[in-house]
């Protein structure tokens, strides 16, 4: 339980409007810490929910693909420039962001994670990491100035972001192929 | 299977779930930047161009009710602007040159609007002007010497100017055309030059009949 506590002091701090603003200030903080940081807050909030309603997580999300859906659905809706800008000039979506994400995203990731199989874990590694390659791609290749509230700078420095990560996914998926953990237990 | 049930509504949900998200958030699979969105947006309100002051390259000082009864085509660039404004400001003339004589001046004005009043003065506009073919009547340029009503016209046509460390700022860029009646009736992309004077020959020609 003291994780939950932890979970929701970090997420009051995370909405703490000069902490927004500082983190919505630059492009690649906005979308690879300020986002994954709510997610996280979610994820330790996580075991409150389960505990307070676990009938609902084992009725709604017993294999755990419901909730992994949701996960892949939020993250990549998080993931269009659209977004970005729309939370920065309207207050709903700001608002619903802050929802969405720790809440619909990180709290369902906890509870599916569990959940589901191995083979389900790396498809979703699999998505992410064309999610990922395609947005990086995207960001650092378009003429185009793809936020109105921020320089085509931060999108390309956004842009090679994605592309690390996604880099960072593939070396991960690729062990997978000729490493066993087990030898090293 | 029928043990799963929920599993599948619960799928159901969530799926139906994002694909509303999707369709609410793009403005129904439409716009992915918050700039398509705005043009959507500005095509759909047509709002009126609000009755700034403008300060021309040739020190002359007039509200925008000056261009009454004629097509406005407008841009907004600042001069020291080193990358997409000498472009937008060459396909703007591009666009200029493709218009028939017989309408430049009598049914459109080209106008570039600085939205930097402190450094483009009308000395520097008038040495802008030079660089791109326009002749400072028919194709004016001009600053907004009031920053409230400099303000008030960038918010209102969507236009968002970030300024960056170095004196510079970051525009979205697009190609307006303000009808006699100073409602905004097109906005067009700028790197479509063949598109847009093709727009504007339309609308001028459907005037003439």
């Amino acid at each position: 339980m003291t994780q939950a506590i932890f979970g929701l002091l970090f997420f009051v701090f995370l909405i703490l409007p000069p902490v927004a603003s500082l983190m919505e200030s630059i492009m690649i903080i906005h979308m690879h810490m300020q986002m994954p940081l709510l997610v996280i807050s979610g994820f330790l909030m996580a075991p409150f929910f389960q505990k307070k309603l676990p009938a609902f997580f084992e009725k709604w999300n017993q294999i755990g693909i419901p909730g992994i859906f949701l996960f892949i659905i939020i993250m990549s809706y998080w993931s269009i420039p659209r977004t970005m800008d729309d939370a920065l000039t309207i207050q709903a979506v700001e608002i619903f962001k802050f929802i969405s994400l720790p809440f619909l995203v990180g709290v369902p990731l906890r509870d599916s994670w569990a959940k589901i199989s191995t083979v389900w874990k790396n498809i979703t590694f699999i998505i992410f990491l064309i999610l990922f390659t395609a947005m990086g791609i995207l960001y650092i290749a378009s003429p185009d100035q793809l936020c109105n509230n921020y320089l085509r700078t931060e999108q390309v420095t956004l842009g090679w972001g994605f592309i690390t990560m996604a880099a960072a996914i593939l070396i991960y998926l690729v062990q997978l192929l000729f490493i066993n953990p087990a030898d090293y237990e | 299977m029928i043990k799963n049930w929920r599993n599948m509504v619960a799928i159901t949900i969530v799926l139906a779930f994002g694909v509303g998200l999707f369709f609410f958030g793009t403005d129904g699979f439409q716009a992915f930047t918050a700039e398509t969105a705005r043009t959507k947006k500005l095509l759909e309100e047509k709002p009126q161009f609000p009755n700034v002051t403008l300060e021309d390259s040739k020190e002359r000082v007039y509200s925008f009710s000056e261009f009454d009864g004629k097509y406005v085509f407008i841009t907004f660039i600042y001069t020291a602007c080193t990358d997409v404004c000498p472009q937008l400001e060459m396909n703007m003339n591009e666009v200029y040159e493709q218009i028939p004589k017989e309408f430049i001046g009598e049914d459109i004005i080209f106008l570039s609007i600085s939205f930097d009043p402190e450094q483009d003065d009308p000395k520097t506009l008038e040495k802008y002007r030079g660089f791109f073919g326009s002749d400072g009547e028919t194709w004016r340029m001009a600053r907004i010497p009031n920053q409230e009503e400099l303000d008030s016209l960038l918010n209102e046509f969507g236009v968002i100017v970030i300024p960056e460390d170095d004196g510079n700022f970051t525009h979205n860029s697009a190609f307006y055309l303000v009808n006699p009646d100073g409602y905004l009736e097109e906005v067009m992309d700028y790197t479509k030059i063949d598109e847009a004077a093709e727009t504007v020959r339309a609308i001028l020609d459907g005037t003439e009949e």
